[in-house]
């Protein structure tokens, strides 16, 4: 019964530890680079907070999985719930490196801005297969 | 280690190519105010790797005792990336040392001293032209050649160079980490003698032209007439 709650839980707050890493070491990125740059700000800011999607994801996944938690489904919330949140938490933490990455490269050449974004995009790709499987997943989930 | 992102971030570029690197990007002022970001911890990390890869030439001090000291300094390196890169560095002085120490007249193996895996090979391959090093150091025959021909600006030249892609090379494989830091840092120091040194080579280089010309008679010809018109 405690594991199917937490699988309900699961997604919304590892989702959220997730992106408050990610975007943390992102903006840090940033705010790096906005020492050494003079123009470009605003996009640095706008990378840094790419991993909150995750947080939206798991508030979703969340609200999907939301039911009375009884012996017959706790195992199924619990499964789903914590290994979609799993999957957001470690995507919103790469994907804050990605994008420090991104930031850090893109201050030297601003021309490969939207090119060193691509594996922040692919992380962020992930994140939705977890995301997108979780709700298909828990419709098969006894109310 | 998350200060690692804002640090590495806000370092400004130095390009691939060390000869490329005409001017700095910042003053070594503003380079310390950054670095400020480190931790306690990692400025003492930093300025052991800088003391060892940039050594002070004013100290004075027998090999034996400086070999110690070498040992001991980089058994406190908190990486072992950090560790072979320094390593790597005296080794190749150590290699330099080697091939000065066997010029000079009645010297001999034994009393050579040095550090590093490369000593005791030194030793054993002392009648050797190169140590029989030449297939372990690939530019090592460009080295020797200079040594031989006694070019040695072209030699730190290359040394340099050498050094320069080896930090290089590990700034790259390491990402918002101590080793990104410390390999900027040391990069920055090659870049900075060599310019400093450049701009001593053009001071030199101005006074003994202005000197030729001066001294040309010329020159002091239209300079005494021309002060000789001032005098009327």
């Amino acid at each position: 019964m405690a594991l199917g709650w937490a699988g309900l839980y699961g997604p919304m707050a590892l989702g959220a530890i997730g992106s408050m890493i990610g975007c943390s070491l992102a903006g840090q990125a940033a705010a790096g680079a906005l020492l050494e740059t003079e123009t470009g700000h605003g996009r640095y800011i706008g990378i840094s907070a790419m991993p909150s999607s995750q947080s939206i994801y798991g508030i979703v996944v969340m609200f999907a999985l939301n039911r009375e938690v009884t012996p017959e489904n706790a195992a199924g919330l619990a499964g789903i719930g914590l290994l979609c949140g799993l999957a957001l938490m470690f995507s919103a933490i790469y994907q804050g490196r990605s994008c420090a990455s991104a930031i850090n490269v893109s201050k030297i050449r601003p021309e490969i801005f939207g090119m060193s974004l691509a594996p922040a995009a692919i992380v962020e790709g992930f994140a939705v297969f977890a995301f997108i499987f979780a709700l298909v997943i828990s419709a098969g989930v006894p109310a | 280690m998350a200060n690692y992102y804002t640090l590495v971030t806000c370092l400004p570029w130095l390009p691939e190519q060390m000869e490329k690197c005409t001017q700095l990007p910042l003053s070594r002022i503003a380079l310390n105010r950054r670095l400020t970001l480190l931790s306690p911890e990692d400025q003492q990390s930093l300025a052991i790797a800088e003391a060892l890869y940039h050594p002070s030439v004013t100290e004075v001090q027998p090999d034996r005792e400086r070999v110690q000291q070498w040992q001991k300094q980089i058994a406190e390196l908190p990486s072992s990336v950090l560790q072979e890169l320094v390593t790597q560095r005296l080794e190749i002085q150590t290699l330099m040392a080697a091939l000065r120490y066997r010029k000079r007249p009645n010297t001999s193996a034994e009393h050579f001293y040095g550090y590093g895996r490369l000593t005791e090979w030194i030793k054993n391959h002392w009648k050797e032209p190169l140590f029989a090093l030449e297939t372990q150091i690939d530019p090592l025959e460009q080295w020797g050649e200079l040594f031989s021909s006694e070019h040695s600006g072209d030699l730190q030249s290359q040394l340099d160079r050498y050094f320069w892609q080896q930090l290089l090379a590990v700034e790259r494989s390491h990402h918002f980490t101590i080793e990104t830091v410390v390999s900027f840092v040391l990069r920055w120091g090659i870049a900075e003698r060599r310019l400093k040194s450049d701009a001593e080579t053009a001071l030199a280089d101005f006074h003994t032209l202005s000197d030729t010309l001066l001294h040309s008679s010329g020159i002091q010809q239209q300079l005494n007439s021309l002060f000789e018109d001032m005098n009327r």
